[in-house]
């Protein structure tokens, strides 16, 4: 089969395997942390209502903050035990977020769950209430609501669900992992996504990094309804929603526009898994795979409560090789950078990258010499130096009119920039959005 | 030589160019587009620093919307009073005597002085900073210190020292540009004459903002009793000063416990 791809894009870390050489032969391992403090803005969208208070005894799966409006979704608890606190603490975002902390008592009892039955004969117009329920948003990092996506506004049709297992970004194999030994729960995750959504073709599309990961979800997709598997090219950001519709469908989202115009939903693989738990045994998201890797001296894939805390998870790891200069969520490319190891999991964090002080360093910005690699290396054809000029002098009124919205925030601008420049874009799209210009 | 071709060619030439000439001239009578001459004399009156802070995109168009009654005669700024003064002059409207204003920075909290949340490395942007788990500064009101103003300012007028924005007042031109650019609305314009500012905005509560920084607002309101022409008021948790109330007797810098009310010099 020929391998897909798109235009554009990056080779990022390639002389290292893209960092996933530490942890993409290590199996997944659970870990149960002492306390969890599980915020209630995990996902996109207003924040749940917590609905416990101190001194509540909650079991595991239980719900412990109701959805805010129909796009909302509950939270669970991820483990068994009494609430100790509801405070505001900060959390990756801009402003701090409420957090349930529940002291585990290391029962795991669990609630008592509603199960729909199998993927194949489970009841069609229930498996999105039901995704709605397990409070299932989206694992690959974004965390939109899972069954918002699959309620189309009128009008939409879709014909295809992408599910995206080419994991591009550096360090990151929990999505590795998760398709290698758990093949049958991604592909059933699938059927049930299509079953809900009525649709009659699912493909799932791996990166050739990972044949093994291919080899096995081929051999568990063999014989189901309406599945087939692609195989895509090693590249950044293959894993880009509008990347993977190109590389797979050959369709392009229009400008401003979402999947659903090319007729396509994307969802990621570890999220089909939670939705195969949801439909087939009725449990909550309540627990995600999250590569830990970096200057950690045991780097692993370890399947974390929601709500643990970095530093418990540093600690899981062995500790740290040497001094620590900065942590991040995510991979290398578009990760997040922690405030400090208090920070806890959410359903989004597939990996925590700890790196020393020598590479946290910032490198010195020259001036841009109109080389041009960035405009070769961006995926979606804009021209990444003009941009540059425009929102450094403030005229975010042109660089709209260029498109400068279009841009997924890939950083491959910045990656193969030779003066190191600092492409402003997140600034000025959220500027942009803020004013209304 | 065939001194008639030569001949026939000067006198066609020639008599092309009169007969341009004369169309040009009809055209340029019948065309004339008349020109308001006080445009050029508003142009020559105003500061010409091209700043933008009239809101307009430059002094050409705020010389046009000056003349055409669509803009005020005292909105360029960094002219000042004899801008406005002569632009009343030209316009026959009375000059009105506008305060003279300057930009503040509501914050006091120098290395040192604010504790850090931790260690920023990233863009050098103070809106990049602050969407980063609520900003590197362990006040949430602070300044950042990374120059968006600074890269803002027209003048000249701001500069970082010691981690925060200092304003050069006698370069401040209070244009405005730098109230905008900071991501905690840190800057105010501010008449030049309100020189007891409360250089604080932090709401949260006493302990809080005691642990943040020492030089915070723990609205104590010893302020608010010291005042004797009802000023300063203790709002939402921080204090603020009514500038027309204020006489800059100075009563409420000399019991602030923290020393966040100034009085500039």
């Amino acid at each position: 089969m020929s391998k897909l791809s798109f235009r554009g894009g990056i080779h990022p870390l390639k002389e290292k395997h893209e960092g996933k050489e530490a942890t993409k032969s290590k199996p997944i391992r659970p870990y149960v942390p002492e306390e969890v403090c599980i915020p209630v803005d995990m996902h996109l969208g207003a924040p749940s209502i917590p609905c416990v208070k101190k001194g509540d005894l909650v079991k595991l799966g239980q719900v412990v903050a109701e959805p805010a409006g129909p796009r909302g979704i509950p939270v669970h608890a991820s483990v068994s035990g009494e609430v100790t606190a509801v405070i505001s603490k900060q959390q990756l975002y801009g402003k701090p977020s409420t957090c349930i902390l529940i002291r585990n008592d290391k029962q795991d009892t669990w609630v008592d769950c509603h199960i729909l039955g199998d993927v194949e004969t489970a009841p069609a117009d229930k498996i999105i209430g039901a995704i709605r329920d397990a409070g299932i948003c989206g694992m690959g990092g974004a965390c939109f609501p899972t069954h918002a996506k699959m309620v189309l506004p009128e009008g939409k049709t879709v014909d295809t669900i992408l599910l995206n297992g080419s994991e591009c970004e550096t360090f990151i194999t929990a999505d590795h992992r998760l398709m290698l030994e758990e093949p049958q729960r991604v592909v059933n995750g699938l059927r049930a996504a299509m079953r809900a959504m009525g649709v009659q073709k699912g493909v799932i599309a791996i990166e050739e990094n990972k044949m093994d990961a291919y080899e096995a979800i081929k051999k568990a997709a063999a014989g189901r309804e309406g599945i087939s598997t692609a195989l895509l090219k090693t590249k950044y950001p293959q894993g880009g929603e509008k990347q993977l519709i190109k590389a797979v469908t050959g369709r392009e989202v229009p400008s401003g526009g979402l999947p659903m115009d090319a007729h396509v939903v994307v969802l990621n693989v570890a999220t089909a898994a939670a939705i195969t738990d949801a439909v087939t045994e009725g449990k909550p998201s309540i627990a995600r795979i999250t590569t830990v890797t970096g200057i950690v001296n045991e780097p692993s894939n370890l399947l974390v409560r929601i709500g643990t805390s970095v530093s418990e998870l540093i600690t899981a790891c062995g500790g740290t090789s040497e001094e620590p200069g900065k942590l991040f969520f995510g991979g290398s490319m578009t990760g997040l950078a922690l405030p400090d190891d208090s920070v806890s999991v959410t359903k989004a964090n597939n990996c925590l990258v700890v790196v020393n002080k020598k590479d946290a360093a910032l490198q010195e910005t020259t001036e841009c010499i109109r080389c041009s690699r960035c405009i070769a290396a961006c995926p979606i054809m804009l021209n990444p130096q003009r941009l540059n000029i425009l929102c450094e002098a403030g005229n975010l009124g042109q660089a709209k009119k260029e498109n400068v919205m279009d841009c997924i925030l890939c950083h491959s601008c910045h990656y193969v920039c030779p003066a190191r420049i600092n492409f402003p874009f997140k600034e000025a799209k959220e500027k942009i959005a803020a004013r209304r210009i | 030589m065939n001194t008639t071709a030569i001949l026939s060619a000067v006198a066609v030439l020639g008599g092309l160019g009169v007969l341009f000439g004369l169309v040009l001239t009809f055209a340029d009578k019948a065309f004339s587009v008349p020109v308001d001459e006080r445009v050029a004399r508003v142009r020559e009156a105003v500061a010409g620093a091209n700043c933008g802070a009239c809101g307009y995109a430059g002094c050409d168009p705020y010389a046009a919307a000056v003349v055409s009654g669509e803009a005020s005669i005292t909105a360029c700024t960094p002219g000042g009073q004899k801008t406005f003064n002569a632009l009343a002059e030209i316009m026959g409207k009375n000059a009105c005597d506008v305060a003279p204003g300057v930009a503040r920075l509501l914050c006091q909290g120098e290395n040192g002085v604010a504790k850090p949340r931790y260690d920023y490395i990233g863009p050098p942007s103070c809106h990049a900073a602050t969407q980063m788990a609520g900003g590197p500064t362990a006040c949430a009101w602070g300044c950042v210190g990374l120059g968006d103003c600074v890269k803002a300012c027209q003048f000249d007028a701001m500069k970082i020292v010691n981690g925060i924005v200092s304003i050069d007042e006698n370069k401040c031109t209070s244009c405005g540009l730098c109230v905008p650019a900071c991501p905690r609305s840190l800057i105010k314009l501010l008449p030049r004459a309100a020189k007891v500012t409360v250089r604080c905005l932090n709401a949260a509560n006493a302990k809080d903002a005691m642990a943040a920084c020492s030089k915070a607002c723990i609205a104590c309101k010893r302020c608010e009793k010291a005042c004797e022409f009802d000023a300063i008021h203790v709002i939402g948790n921080c204090a603020v000063i009514d500038p027309e109330k204020c006489t800059l007797c100075g009563e409420c810098v000399k019991v602030c416990p923290t020393k966040c009310i100034t009085h500039q010099a």
